[in-house]
């Protein structure tokens, strides 16, 4: 598989066809209300869905397949909480190599399978000195820092899909007002707070610099991670909520050099589950099971 | 990046026909700053084109060839003519000399640049000890599938410029009675100047000098595990507000006048770090 695909309309939705086709053949039934994109270390809520199916990405015609440790690349269609939902683990970053249509298409598909919401998770290293490691943060902004078009051709998509593109143009970027206050409001229930920040994405893959903390402090960030822009801006443009989570994995301080490691980022996020899968699984038992 | 290590295999191979020694250092000559290659016991120097999978080199003022030899008795490898993002190049075919570095054997990483001063205390002629940087290319030469053979899939950033290097620097200038500096470069992908409004951003969110080559290097030698001590040649002032058009004959004039105080620089650093290492 080529990873630098090049920019084609009519080959990104080719594959958004089949994608779904195929999908559509293995569980025909099945209208999840609710994506969710699993980031780094956060596979594991995987596991706590009920599968209906699992597919790996391998299995998917055009899907692209995952590298990075801590990303399995799996399909899930299951039940989570009492209400269906469709999971991506394992997401395609740019700094794999990954572009244009080729990158967006998991959550093209969890998109187009009719979902209401897609929840977005992320690690992220804290830019904000109030925020800690192992701490959430709802996105209620981004800015997007990593100089890659996100995807071509979203009209000829739309009339290929016959379906009314949802605006064309300047469409609405923001993160669900309403979902950020019931998140917060949940987990106050559950004992934590969650306070919200702006997300600052960069292409990757090597952790920042000292001084491009203090840029994206400056600038306004509050996180910076290199993922969730991409994903948000697709869901944003066809009018689809987004709830986003970061979990800080680490809290940069400028002004001493302190290593990033991988290895570390990863098990901070894997603490911060303990936190956000009660979160989800509360939230989707609150809002969608509810109202069935 | 998973065809980038037998590449690198080939192009060592074919320099060890020519050139069969360990380095110590690699260095990278930046615009107006080959006249270093001087210093340099030149043992053997090949051209780009005879070395498999190096570019050419377009950009003005950069020869385009490889010098291997001793510098004050050190062995290293030094590209005379540096590639460029602007000349059209991926960033990951513009630093597989680095690799190339490393895999001869050198441990540190000396890179040079001619660049525009934006730190109003900075003159024209004055050098500036690299001490972190910010990188607004828009691009990172580390992009792909991570070949784990070469370095970690995300490396660590949080010091890539070697801090005792840059100490060392400072107290050379200082004995020679060099006006030297340390500081931030920000890269951008060029190849036109900026803009004053692009000046004050630059200078706003942190940054002392700005060029258009090194952090791609640089990444790529900390990717690698390369120590890495840089060495920005401030050749015109950008001060926004007191901004004069950019000539290209001054700036170049300006770099071949800072080339004897950089190579005291460089010398002395090297020496620091062939000590230390010993």
């Amino acid at each position: 598989m080529d990873p630098l695909g090049k920019f084609d309309g009519t080959y990104a939705s080719d594959d958004l066809r089949q994608a779904i086709q195929f999908l559509r053949s293995k569980c025909s039934n099945f209208r999840p209300r609710v994506g969710i994109i699993l980031g780094s270390g956060l596979g594991d809520l995987g596991q706590s869905i009920q599968s209906v199916a699992t597919i790996s990405y391998g299995e998917i015609p055009g899907f692209p397949v995952a590298h990075v440790s801590g990303h399995a690349g799996r399909l899930i269609m299951g039940r989570l909480a009492g209400t269906d939902v469709v999971a991506l683990q394992g997401r395609c970053h740019f700094y794999e190599g990954w572009e244009g249509p080729q990158a967006a298409l998991p959550v093209r598909t969890v998109l187009e399978l009719g979902v209401e919401l897609l929840i977005l998770s992320n690690a992220s290293g804290g830019v904000n000195p109030r925020f800690h490691s192992g701490q959430i943060v709802l996105i209620d902004s981004h800015i997007d820092g990593m100089f890659r078009p996100g995807h071509p051709n979203r009209l000829l998509e739309s009339q290929l899909l016959e379906s009314e593109p949802n605006v064309v143009g300047r469409h609405l970027v923001s993160y669900d007002r309403c979902w950020i206050d019931r998140a917060q409001r949940t987990a106050q229930k559950l004992g934590f707070s969650l306070p919200t920040g702006t997300y600052w994405a960069t292409l990757g893959p090597n952790y920042e610099t000292r001084a491009e903390y203090r840029m994206f402090r400056n600038l306004g960030a509050d996180m910076v991670g290199m993922s969730t822009v991409p994903e948000a801006n697709i869901a944003f443009e066809r009018g689809i909520d987004v709830l986003a989570f970061s979990i800080v994995t680490n809290v940069a301080n400028s002004d001493v050099a302190s290593v990033t490691d991988h290895a570390d980022v990863l098990n901070w996020s894997a603490r911060a589950k303990t936190q956000l899968l009660p979160l989800v699984q509360e939230l989707l038992s609150e809002y969608f099971q509810s109202d069935l | 990046m998973l065809d980038l290590y037998d590449k690198i295999q080939e192009a060592c191979a074919s320099i060890r026909k020519t050139w069969d020694r360990k380095p110590h250092a690699g260095i990278i000559l930046g615009t107006g700053l080959g006249p270093l290659v001087e210093k340099i016991d030149v043992q053997a120097a090949i051209d780009y084109s005879e070395i498999p999978h190096f570019l050419k080199s377009t950009a003005t003022s950069h020869r385009g060839r490889l010098v291997c030899g001793e510098l004050g008795g050190v062995p290293v490898i030094a590209m005379e003519g540096r590639f460029h993002m602007y000349e059209g190049y991926s960033l990951q075919q513009i630093t597989l000399p680095v690799r190339i570095m490393r895999a001869m054997g050198a441990s540190l990483l000396m890179v040079s640049n001619a660049c525009g001063g934006m730190n109003p205390n900075h003159r024209a002629g004055d050098i500036m000890m690299i001490e972190d940087h910010i990188n607004l290319m828009g691009d990172n030469p580390l992009i792909g599938i991570n070949d784990d053979r070469l370095g970690p899939r995300f490396p660590d950033m949080s010091e890539p410029y070697d801090h005792f290097l840059i100490e060392e620097g400072l107290r050379v200038a200082r004995k020679h009675d060099i006006r030297a500096h340390q500081g931030v470069f920000v890269a951008v992908a060029g190849p036109n100047l900026e803009t004053r409004a692009e000046y004050r951003f630059l200078r706003l969110i942190g940054a002392d000098v700005v060029g258009m080559s090194t952090v791609p290097e640089v990444i790529v030698a900390t990717h690698c595990g390369l120590r890495t001590v840089g060495f920005s040649v401030i050749t015109d002032m950008c001060l926004p507000d007191a901004l004069e058009a950019a000539d290209v004959q001054k700036i170049i004039a300006i770099a071949n006048d800072a080339a004897p105080r950089l190579s005291t620089m460089v010398t002395g650093v090297l020496e620091a770090d062939v000590s230390r290492t010993r």
